[in-house]
Formats: C-alpha cells, sequence, structure tokens
C-alpha cells in the first residue's frame, strides 16, 4: 500500500483529502504544521507528499526544498496546494522542486487523477 | 550751443552781450507777454536781465521767470536799488560790464547747470530704478500667494503694465495640456486684422521657440482673451512697429508659454532687465500651479478609487450572501435527517462544509463591515447602557468553544457606570477579542475579562498606541481580555490593528480569520470615542483593552455631535454646530421652541459649562460650507427674539463649522 503524507493547516482540508484518497486505496499521514509535516516526511517516507504553502513554523516551500535538496528524499513526488495564486508564488514552487501546483479551490478529483498518475491506481 | 534770453532796451548793453556771447544764440526782448512764450518755446539757458530797465516790474517778473529751469542774470546798474529781487535771481554782475568778468561768470554757472542737469536726470533714472524694483518686489510676492494658472499670469502681466507702460502684450498660455490661449491686454482696442496678425505672430513663436513642440497650435484651435481699457481708439498693424520685447516663459526644459509687449517708446536695457526679471519670476509658481493641479487630479482619482473599493466590496459582499445561505440551508436540511438517513461519514462532511459556510459568512461579514465604516455608513444604535451584561452574553457564547480547548473564561467585574454605546457593536468587539484570545492559547488555561473605570491619565500603554489614546480626557470604562497564549512581539504590537495584518505575517496564521477583526474593532472603538490597544509578551500572553468614555452630558454631547456630523457627511452635507449658554430656563424654554418651531436640531441634553448651563445645537447646511456670515444671522435671529421674550439675560453663542477649525470663533451678547 502506497503512503501518503499530507500537510496543511486547514484541518478540514487535510481531512477532506484523506478521505478520498483512503478510498482510493492509499494510506494517509497528516500533519497540521510544517514542523510536524517535516519530521514524518523524514519518518515514514511517503511514497508522495501533499503540501500547503501558508503555514505556520516551517512554510510549504521550505519544507519542499529541505526534501529537494536531500539524495535520501528528493525522488518523493510533492504536489503543493496553496490559495495563493500569483505567477511568482507558481515560480517558487518550481524553483524549490515541487513536482505539481495546484491552487485553492481544487477538486478532490483532480488531486485523486495527480496522486494516481505518479503512484499508479490501488486496488 | 547755449541760448540767451537778453531783457533790455539798452542797445549798448545788448552789444556788449551779444559781443561776449559771439558764438551763441541771443534773443532780445521786452515784451512781458513775448517772454514767456520764448522761455516756453525755446528753452533758454541763460535769462539776462537789465537792472536799470524799468518798463516792466522787475520783482513779479523775475518770481515768474524763476519757475523755469533757467539761469537768472541780473546785471545791476547805477540806477539798481530794488534788493527784494535779489534771491529770486542766480548772479549779478555790475555795470558797467567787464566783458571778461561776464564771460567767466556765464561760463561757470553754465558748467554747474550741466551738472544739475545731469544729476536730475540720474535722479530721475533712480527713481524709475526703484519704481521698477518696488513693483517687482509687489508682483512677486504676490506671486507666491497664488497656485492658479490664469492668476499668476494675471498678476505678471499687471506687473510688467506697471513697470514698463506699455500699449500691448500678448501671452500665449495652456489652459490645460489641450487648450492653447492667447491673453491680448491693450490699452485701445484691437483691430481684427491685427489680432489675426498677433495669433500668427504667436504660432510663428511657439514652432521656433522649441524645436519639437508637444502639441500643434492653429490658427484654429488658438483661443484669443482680450483685456482691452480703452474702447476710444482703436490699434492696427501700426502697433507692429512699435518697439517691442519677446520672453518665454520656462523653467529649464519645461515651456509654460510666452509673453511679448509692444511700446511706442522704445525701451532702455534696464527695462529689459525688468522685464526678464518679471517673466522668470513667473515661472516657479507656475511650475507649483501644475503640480498642484497634478495632486488634485491624483487626489480626486484616488478618492473616486477608494469609492470605487468600497462599493465593491460591499456589492461582492451582499452577492456572496445569497449563495452562501443557500449552502448553509442545504446543509442544515441534510444534517436535520429530513431528507433522509445519512451515514456517519456524510455527518461528518456535511458538519465541516457548514462550519466553513459559517466561517465564509463571517469573513463577508467582516468584509461588509470595514467597507461601511470606511464610507462612514456604518449605523449605530447609540443609547445610555451597561456594558457587563454584554460581557455575560460573550463570555457565555463563547464557552463551548472554550471548553473545547479546555480553557476557562473568567470575568471580574470592577466599579461600574453608564456609557453612551451601541451594545451590538461592542459585543461585535469583545466576541472577537475572546475568541482571539481562545485561537491564539495553544491548549488548557484561563482567559480573563476585567472591567473598571479608570480615568484617562491613568492609563498605561506602548507607546506606538500614543496617538490612539493621547487625545482622551476624563473618565472611562475600561474593559480588559487577557490570555496566556502566544503573544505578539513589540514590533507587532500596533500592527495588529491593521487591516489584513494576519494574512501577511504567515507567524500568527496559525488560526484562520479574515484579518479584519481587529482592524473593524478599531474603527468602531474610534466611533465611540474611545480606544483600543494591547500590550503581550511572546509565550507568555497578551492583554487587550478598550475603553469607552463614561456617560456624562459632556461626552453625550461629543457623540451626538460625531452622528450628526457623520450622517450629514455620508449624505454629502454640513453641519455646523452653534453652542448655546445661558442660565437653565432660558436654554430649557429656547430649546422647546427652537425644536418646534424651526428645523434645527437642538440636543436636549443640557452640560454645566463655566457655570452656565449649554446646548447644542445643529444647523445642517446642504452641499457647500455655511459662511461665517449665515451663522452670524442665524445666531441673531435666534438671540433677539430671545431678548424680548426674556428680557436682558446673558446668553453666549460660539460656533464651529464641521471640518474647518478654522472657522472656529466665539461670538456673545
Amino acid at each position: 500500500m502506497k503512503k501518503i503524507l499530507i500537510v496543511d493547516d486547514e484541518q478540514d482540508i487535510v481531512e477532506s483529502l484523506k478521505f478520498v484518497l483512503e478510498v482510493s486505496g492509499y494510506v494517509c499521514y497528516t500533519a497540521f504544521n510544517g514542523e510536524d509535516g517535516l519530521r514524518l516526511a523524514k519518518e515514514i517516507m511517503p511514497d508522495l507528499i501533499i503540501l500547503d504553502v501558508m503555514m505556520p513554523k516551517i512554510n510549504g516551500y521550505k519544507i519542499s526544498r529541505l526534501l529537494k535538496y536531500d539524495n535520501k528524499y528528493k525522488d518523493i513526488p510533492i504536489i503543493m496546494v496553496t490559495a495563493r495564486s500569483q505567477l511568482e508564488d507558481k515560480a517558487i514552487g518550481e524553483e524549490t522542486g515541487v513536482n505539481e501546483y495546484i491552487t485553492k479551490p481544487f477538486e478532490l478529483d483532480v488531486i485523486v487523477k495527480k496522486v494516481e498518475e505518479y503512484l499508479g491506481k490501488e486496488n | 550751443m547755449t541760448k540767451f534770453l537778453l531783457i533790455s532796451e539798452d542797445s549798448e548793453k545788448e552789444n556788449i552781450i551779444k559781443d561776449v556771447c559771439s558764438s551763441d544764440e541771443v534773443i532780445t526782448s521786452v515784451d512781458e507777454v513775448l517772454i514767456f512764450d520764448i522761455l516756453k518755446v525755446e528753452e533758454p539757458d541763460i535769462v539776462i536781465i537789465d537792472g536799470d530797465f524799468k518798463s516792466i516790474d522787475l520783482k513779479p517778473l523775475c518770481r515768474k521767470i524763476k519757475q523755469f529751469p533757467v539761469i537768472v542774470l541780473m546785471i545791476m546798474g547805477e540806477t539798481f536799488h530794488n534788493k527784494d529781487i535779489t534771491h529770486n535771481v542766480n548772479l549779478f554782475i555790475k555795470s558797467p560790464i567787464d566783458k571778461n568778468l561776464l564771460s567767466a561768470t556765464i561760463d561757470s554757472s553754465l558748467k554747474t547747470r550741466q551738472t544739475l542737469l545731469k544729476m536730475t536726470k540720474s535722479n530721475q533714472e533712480l527713481a524709475r530704478s526703484l519704481y521698477q524694483l518696488n513693483v517687482l518686489y509687489d508682483t512677486s510676492s504676490q506671486l507666491a500667494g497664488s497656485l492658479d494658472k490664469d492668476k499668476l499670469l494675471k498678476i505678471m502681466t499687471e506687473g510688467i503694465e506697471k513697470s514698463l507702460n506699455f500699449e500691448l502684450s500678448c501671452t500665449l498660455m495652456f489652459r490645460s495640456d489641450r487648450e492653447p490661449v492667447l491673453l491680448v491686454n491693450s490699452l485701445y482696442k484691437v483691430s481684427d486684422r491685427l489680432l489675426e496678425a498677433l495669433k500668427l505672430r504667436a504660432i510663428l513663436s511657439y514652432k521656433s521657440l522649441l524645436s519639437d513642440p508637444p502639441f500643434d497650435i492653429k490658427i484654429g484651435n488658438l483661443k484669443i482673451e482680450k483685456t482691452i481699457k480703452h474702447n476710444i481708439q482703436e490699434y492696427d498693424f501700426s502697433v507692429l512697429r512699435y518697439d517691442n520685447m519677446f520672453a518665454p516663459i520656462m523653467l529649464n526644459d519645461e515651456f509654460f508659454g510666452f509673453t511679448e509687449i509692444y511700446r511706442e517708446k522704445p525701451f532702455t536695457t534696464e527695462d529689459a532687465t525688468c522685464f526678464q526679471t518679471l517673466v522668470q519670476q513667473v515661472t516657479i509658481p507656475l511650475k507649483s500651479a501644475s503640480f498642484t493641479q497634478e495632486l488634485k487630479a491624483t487626489n480626486r482619482k484616488l478618492q473616486k478609487l477608494e469609492r470605487l473599493k468600497s462599493e465593491f466590496i460591499s456589492i461582492v459582499s451582499h452577492e456572496l450572501r445569497t449563495p452562501l445561505t443557500a449552502i448553509k440551508n442545504a446543509m442544515d436540511i441534510i444534517l436535520s435527517g429530513k431528507a433522509g438517513d445519512m451515514t456517519e461519514n456524510i455527518q461528518k462532511f456535511v458538519t465541516m462544509g457548514k462550519r466553513n459556510a459559517i466561517r465564509l459568512t463571517g469573513i463577508v461579514n467582516d468584509l461588509l463591515d470595514i467597507s461601511k465604516i470606511e464610507a462612514g455608513k456604518m449605523d449605530f444604535k447609540f443609547e445610555l447602557t451597561h456594558i457587563e451584561p454584554v460581557i455575560e452574553v460573550v463570555k457565555n457564547n463563547l464557552a463551548e468553544v472554550a471548553r473545547e480547548k479546555e480553557l476557562t473564561i473568567k470575568y471580574v467585574a470592577g466599579d461600574t457606570a453608564e456609557v453612551y454605546a451601541d451594545s451590538n457593536r461592542i459585543e461585535q468587539v469583545l466576541t472577537n477579542l475572546v475568541s482571539n484570545a481562545i485561537k491564539f492559547t495553544p491548549n488548557a488555561g484561563e482567559i480573563e475579562i476585567t472591567s473598571k473605570i479608570v480615568n484617562a491619565r491613568d492609563l498605561q500603554y506602548d507607546h506606538c498606541f500614543e496617538e490612539d489614546i493621547k487625545n482622551l480626557k476624563g473618565n472611562y470604562l475600561q474593559v480588559c481580555v487577557e490570555d496566556h497564549g502566544i503573544g505578539i512581539e513589540r514590533k507587532d504590537l500596533n500592527h495588529v490593528f491593521d487591516k489584513f495584518a494576519q494574512i501577511e505575517n504567515s507567524l500568527s496564521r496559525q488560526v484562520g480569520g479574515s484579518g479584519l477583526g481587529l482592524p473593524i474593532a478599531r474603527q468602531l472603538m474610534e466611533s465611540h470615542n474611545g480606544a483600543i490597544w494591547c500590550d503581550s509578551e511572546i509565550n507568555k500572553g497578551s492583554r487587550f483593552y478598550f475603553v469607552i468614555p463614561v456617560a456624562n452630558d459632556k461626552s453625550n454631547f461629543n457623540m451626538i455631535k460625531k452622528q450628526l456630523i457623520q450622517k450629514a457627511r455620508s449624505s454629502g452635507n454640513t453641519v455646523a454646530i452653534i453652542k448655546i449658554k445661558s442660565t437653565k430656563t432660558v436654554i430649557e424654554n429656547l430649546i422647546r421652541e427652537e425644536n418646534l418651531l424651526n428645523k434645527t436640531y437642538m440636543s436636549n441634553s443640557l452640560i454645566e459649562d463655566d457655570g452656565m448651563v449649554a446646548s447644542l445645537s445643529m444647523v445642517v447646511v446642504d452641499g457647500d460650507k455655511p459662511s461665517a456670515e449665515f451663522l452670524k444671522k442665524k445666531i441673531d435671529s435666534l438671540t433677539l427674539q430671545k431678548k424680548n421674550v426674556y428680557g436682558e439675560c446673558d446668553i453666549m453663542y460660539s460656533y464651529e463649522i464641521e471640518g474647518d477649525t478654522h472657522e472656529k470663533d466665539s461670538y456673545s451678547r
């Protein structure tokens, strides 16, 4: 079973993502701030990370940079979700090595499809 | 050549003088009328009078001659005894005439006269320069007082006219970027063909002056504005043959126009300097004027944008509320079970949806509030009230939310007093403060609300709140909300009251929200004539304070005043406030009558002021500010009637025109 880590300070968002991904057959881990997110990522070595940008303590860009510049974790695909849609935000996202950049509000189906693109369908 | 006028019948003397003045012109005359004609027309340099000449009385003759700028030389004969005339004569020579002496006397006096003439001339020139300098000074001080392009050029033209006395002047200027105007100032009427010629000349000068003219001036688009002094005569092409001077009005590379003047009498170099200086002087004020114009235009644009923004937020917020309500209703129906059974998961996610719809409604309401406040359209229901019940309500409303985080809310009430406030708005502020306290306290603990009466001078606050608090005076009811949460860094203390501060500051984004709660609270407190501020220590907790003036007559008055001003302002009107002071009976009667008879509003509450009782009266005026004259008349009409009714009594008036503290004045009778 593929492991997905969801990091977002918006509890309701995390919960809905977790629900649809679990229905699709993935195992989900969740974190509500950047610090926990980074720690969990290193601890459980997820197959994919869904990451929010604006978070207390450590923001999404920083987490992505820390993981992508580390050989051990650099191959983990990162899908970044954010309420910020400015082009420069997207540019920063690309620069920090995220694989996908999705703006809020997003449709859960889109996220599931993206996850399936990277991890293949479960079940 | 020197001219002589000889008054003598003695041919011997005449011969001697003609002999001495051989190279000069000597006119002899003995006729009184003729003598003065010669003096006027021929302007002789020296008049020689024979003292033995008896046909005319010499005494009045000498006095009259002395009025002309001539040297008077008297030949004193043996029979000459009239000592009275000596002071009207410059030189004397004895008869019989010594030719050498006469020649020397004439020479030396001519030299003196020439020097004198030179001095007079330079004196005149000096006086003229002084006058021009005065005009320059006068003009420059006038120029400094204006920022109106037209007026500036008018002042300049007047200055030039005063100092140079021209017959005609042409000034090219631009009203706005697209409107060239030729100002023609003329002593007499200007013929049509001369006007056309002047236009053409101006266009040619414009084109030759600027290598790359920013705007194409043609006969068709060049407007003429004439100022004619006298209509008795008309100028034609002959004016163009007059002496003329031309100067561009430019500052660095910026071109404002030019001016050209025509004068029959030729200009001197001094005139040219004066002209140049006058034109030079107008450039800097013109530059300021164009800056001011730009500034005003930008200001207008900004104000419009600000209004548009508020309107936009207001419209969007209203539009958002409708679908939001529909969403909430739909989810309420599902949750009620009336639409059918639901699984645990369905209930969980619909509850999530509802929670977020409510949250969004809160944000939309905040946006609507802030746009209303900014547009001055917030409705308040001020009344005399106690605040403690409001605190209890907020405490109970939020108790459940607090309990979820293992927090307790405690309220300690101190001494109390009535305040003049809108309870709903106070509840809004307090709800915001307490929910913030809950949000920013990580887990478990206590949130404490206290209320008490404080005097403004005993308030304690960080200096960054100086601006908010320094104007407070008297007694206030203070409410404090204290938490033991994450706290705020000192540098951010003031910024928490800025709009959208939370969104910009990711650190405090731990908990969602519109970021408008505290800015709204600050505005609401301002509307209450109160203040809101905080102090905090990182990781130890924060204390948020707000104060509302304790109700007394004076603070009530200020609130009434504020409300009326706000109302008038949002409807585009102006309020003038007349404060009336007298004895209690008089005031009470006044209020009764005024409110019945006239449409002025007089507040019913009275305040003690310097041993007298005072009441405020509002005159709402449509549109423009009322003039001081208008108010004085209004006051006169009020007081005169009253004096008739109450006899002599002391009634004092002062008035204040909203938005213009300069027109504050006291008026008593």
